[in-house]
């Protein structure tokens, strides 16, 4: 049995975690028969039908993009291998609204590309809104989850594997087929999967690109209706495919071990040849739609803004509250990851795996249900806190606590119980202990956990949008509203801003990896 | 407090101590003389680390009371803890703090001293570490990581000093060296010291005392020679050193056994008489090279060679199945398996437990050059 002062924390902890999903349930339970009968109106069953579209889509895109991508820089001759591999992996820093944002501010029917052609006399480029527009955003912001999870399970076995394909008279595609493919399947799927599950939980990307999955619909829902009855049983349908899915990609990775034989020495590289040039212009392709189209769009509409008077006043207010959202909750989703961490390192057991469960599969609902709840929970059971900073902080710090659990367990497992006791023998008090040897030790994870919490904060769409105090604009949803009302010039500003702050928060990121010195 | 001049540094008096349903010790007894350094020896999971971990205070006793000092530490209920025992411990894994420099872990625990520069400059010089006092933990070797530690615990000028099988992550070159350098340090320091280990070898040479542990319990205390000696039960026997167990009929002092007469050591009301196991040493055998022939009558059959440095054991069979460590004497040192030798007892003294203590021995804890004669013909 751990102790109280560590079950307690994080009992509350955890118990705020999975607060807003057990509060949905419960509502959801009390709705009538009649209600249930929501669940099979046409309108429901579209959004599901539409939903499942759209992660078939982007499950079949990621895989096609990430898998190529994956098997050319780890397996090939192709020129510029490691360029390529920085190159493709980078979207995934990348939030979907800000691609979605640069996708219609370029494509779209005001869009600078558009533009640009109409001044040639050319017209007509196909709508980038609803279902193909939202697959293709889609896809480049998930198909770096295949690519990379492919990419690690090609690295990890041996290539004597292939060579005996090989040598037992299979051409190199066939190895490939029968030998490689069937090895690194697990991890394909692994990573489609998730991509699907980002897909389906996207809020920003679909609502920017008006298409009605289920994030689009709950909102819509919840904003149209007093009566948030539907929108609650969508949420529960959506956190019922998303769990679906979770528990699918949780099989594929325990039913498949780790083939790991230690690579005794690198692949000989495939020679391309000729093949060198369409695989090429696979990754210029994706480069460009991935990672040029949003840096360009932006800086395109940047410079017009700038040109045409855009007022910076507004971008400098909301950088400030994206800043000081973002660092309020990097720091209380640390207190709270403290207790967490201890507990799960220090006594191990059934307790302390049920309360990391629950804080990890509340990580797995989609952030529009999590913002949902909390708001119905908040009018319903705390009305005078609604849309107070306090709230907002709080869910923040609670939703992304996995994130700043993860490194932070990573430091303590290697401050061994045993050095705390040396500090003990040596004449501290444990709280003396705690802050010369545990808390600089632990330092490093603590960094990095906060770096993670507050680059995920900042671009938070749907929390921000549904919690937070009337008139608080941040970065991520001064871009939404900029960029569903069509002022492009006006989002691209705090987009290039939000650009800037994740490249500094990755920096801080692999600062904090090196070792303690 | 007793009006002793000196109590002891430690005393454990009846401890029992259990984890859930697993007694790790039980009627534990323990005292530890200033100045000395006592040795626990006894296999993986006897209760020996538990021990060290309720004097250092971070375990506390089911049942007993520990002293330090005549100081009562802990008693049910009642416990002082770690950083007020005024006791120095040096872990296996060493436990160095790796974000500060050797000079920062030595001075680690005389933070509030005011001379404690020159208290580290004294200690990283008895250890040897001038050198390398702004150095990290992770870039020096095992061998100084593990100076380091003892040179950190005894900083405060601890009671007593407490270590945890302190060398086992070590390789073996090393650890016979550092032994003898840790002995001289805690030596020329004055330092009472308890030190647990699974290595005889390593528990005769370091202890001034040694306790030897099973189940739990001690037992038998006493100066290295004598444990080896004279050994109390057949299990102290088996674990240290090699004993051969041998059927002996035992009367007016002597053992009589199949391969020559032993004198019993002790007074003679303490020796068992009757039928009784008596302890052989390897060294109690003279070897002879026995004629060409068959293993009949006192020719023994080699069947294994272990050879060590200085001295080469035999193990050999006798034509009843009997199986037997000795020393090969010069004569039959280039023997070797199969090849036979004559067996004589030397004139010695040693002690016998009657048979029925002896079978109270599971055979799982005997080391494995015990060799039981439970194979003699008896029928």
């Amino acid at each position: 049995m751990p102790p109280a002062r560590l079950l307690a924390p994080a009992l509350i902890i955890s118990g705020l975690s999975g607060l807003p999903l057990a509060y949905l349930l419960l509502r959801a339970l009390g709705v009538d028969l009649a209600s249930l009968e929501l669940v099979m109106r046409p309108r429901t069953v579209e959004i599901f039908a539409a939903s499942l579209a759209l992660g078939i889509g982007v499950g079949v895109g990621s895989i096609g993009l990430g898998l190529p991508l994956a098997w050319l820089t780890t397996r090939t001759d192709l020129p510029g291998r490691r360029a390529w591999t920085v190159l493709t992996v980078i979207p995934l820093a990348i939030p979907s609204y800000v691609i979605a944002f640069a996708f219609i501010a370029a494509l779209g029917p005001r869009g600078a590309l558009s533009e640009v052609l109409r001044g040639f006399g050319l017209g007509g480029l196909p709508s980038i809104y609803g279902f193909g527009g939202a697959v293709v955003v889609l896809t480049l912001a998930t198909y770096p989850y295949v690519l990379l999870s492919t990419r690690a399970a090609l690295l990890r076995f041996d290539p004597s594997i292939e060579e005996a394909g090989r040598a037992l008279g299979d051409s190199p595609l066939v190895a490939f087929r029968r030998v490689t493919l069937p090895l690194i399947t697990p991890a394909i799927a692994g990573g489609a999967l998730l991509a699907v599950l980002y897909a389906l939980a996207d809020f920003g990307a679909v609502a920017i690109l008006q298409f009605d999955s289920f994030a689009r619909a709950i909102y819509i829902q919840y904003r149209a209706s007093f009566d948030r009855s539907l929108a609650a049983l969508l949420a529960l349908m959506l956190v019922a495919v998303t769990f679906a899915l979770a528990w699918l990609e949780w099989r594929v990775r325990r039913r498949h071990p780790h083939v790991n034989h230690a690579p005794r020495r690198p692949a000989q590289p495939v020679r391309l040849g000729a093949w060198r040039w369409p695989a090429l212009g696979l990754c210029a392709s994706v480069t460009t739609l991935a990672l040029i189209v949003p840096f360009g769009t932006i800086v395109f509409w940047l410079a017009r803004g700038l040109a045409q008077g855009e007022p910076l006043r507004i971008v400098a207010s909301t950088t400030a509250n994206s800043l000081m959202a973002g660092s309020l909750a990097a720091l209380v989703a640390a207190v709270l990851a403290l207790p967490i961490c201890f507990l799960v390192v220090r006594h191990p057991g059934r307790i302390s795996a049920l309360i990391e469960g629950v804080i990890y599969s509340a990580y797995a609902v989609p952030a529009i249900v999590v913002a949902l709840a909390t708001v119905l929970f908040v009018i319903n059971v705390a009305p005078f806190v609604y849309q107070s900073m306090l709230v907002l902080v709080l869910a923040y710090a609670v939703r992304f606590l996995p994130q700043a659990i993860g490194p932070a367990r990573s430091s303590l497992l290697q401050v061994g119980p045993r050095i705390v006791e040396a500090a003990r023998t040596l004449g501290d008090r444990p709280s003396a202990a705690f802050r010369s040897i545990t808390l600089p030790l632990l330092r490093p994870g603590l960094v990095a956990g906060m770096a993670l919490v507050f680059l995920t904060t900042v671009k938070e769409l749907p929390l921000t949008l549904l919690l937070g105090p009337t008139g608080f604009d941040t970065l991520a949803t001064a871009i939404w509203g900029a960029a569903t009302e069509g002022f492009y010039a006006r989002a691209a500003a705090p987009a290039a801003i939000l650009m800037i702050l994740s490249g500094l928060t990755v920096g801080v990121l692999l600062r904090a990896e090196e070792p303690v010195r | 407090m007793k009006p002793t001049p000196a109590p002891p540094a430690v005393r454990m008096n009846d401890i029992s101590k259990a984890f859930g349903p697993i007694a790790a010790l039980a009627g534990f007894e323990l005292e530890v003389r200033r100045g000395r350094i006592l040795c626990l020896l006894g296999p993986s999971g006897c209760g020996k680390t538990t021990a060290l971990r309720l004097i250092a205070g971070f375990e506390q006793p089911d049942r007993g009371v520990v002293e330090i000092n005549g100081r009562r530490v802990a008693a049910p209920g009642s416990s002082v803890p770690p950083e007020r025992r005024r006791v120095g411990m040096v872990f296996q894994d060493f436990a160095l703090f790796p974000h500060l420099t050797v000079r920062q872990n030595v001075g680690y625990g005389i933070r509030r001293d005011p001379d404690r520069d020159v208290r580290v400059d004294e200690l990283l010089e008895l250890v040897g570490l001038t050198a390398d006092a702004g150095r990290m933990p992770d870039h020096l070797s095992g061998g100084m990581q593990q100076r380091v530690a003892v040179a950190r615990a005894l900083a405060p000028r601890p009671d007593v000093i407490l270590l945890d099988e302190p060398f086992s992550n070590l390789d073996q070159a090393l650890r016979t060296q550092l032994r003898a350098d840790v002995r001289e340090i805690l030596r020329r320091t004055e330092t009472t010291a308890v030190f647990v280990t699974h290595d005889q070898e390593e528990a005769l040479t370091i202890g001034d005392e040694v306790c030897v542990m099973s189940r739990g319990r001690v037992e038998q205390c006493g100066v290295p020679e004598i444990i080896y000696a004279e050994p109390a039960n057949p299990f102290v026997a088996g674990f240290v050193g090699i004993a051969n167990l041998v059927h002996a009929d035992c009367r007016d002092g002597e053992a009589h056994t199949r391969l020559g007469i032993a004198r019993l050591i002790g007074p003679r009301e303490r020796q068992p008489s009757g039928r009784a196991l008596a302890v052989l040493r390897p060294e109690h055998f003279e070897t002879s090279e026995a004629p060409d022939g068959p293993a009949g009558g006192d020719g023994w059959r080699v069947i294994d060679r272990r050879f060590s440095g200085g001295e080469l054991l035999f193990e050999v069979q006798g034509s009843d199945g009997l199986r037997l460590w000795c020393e090969a004497g010069p004569q039959v040192r280039r023997l070797t398996s199969g090849d036979i030798v004559r067996l004589r007892l030397r004139d010695i003294e040693t002690v016998a437990f009657s048979v029925g203590r002896a079978a109270e021995v599971p055979h799982e804890q005997q080391s494995p050059a015990v060799t039981e004669s439970e194979s003699s013909p008896r029928r």
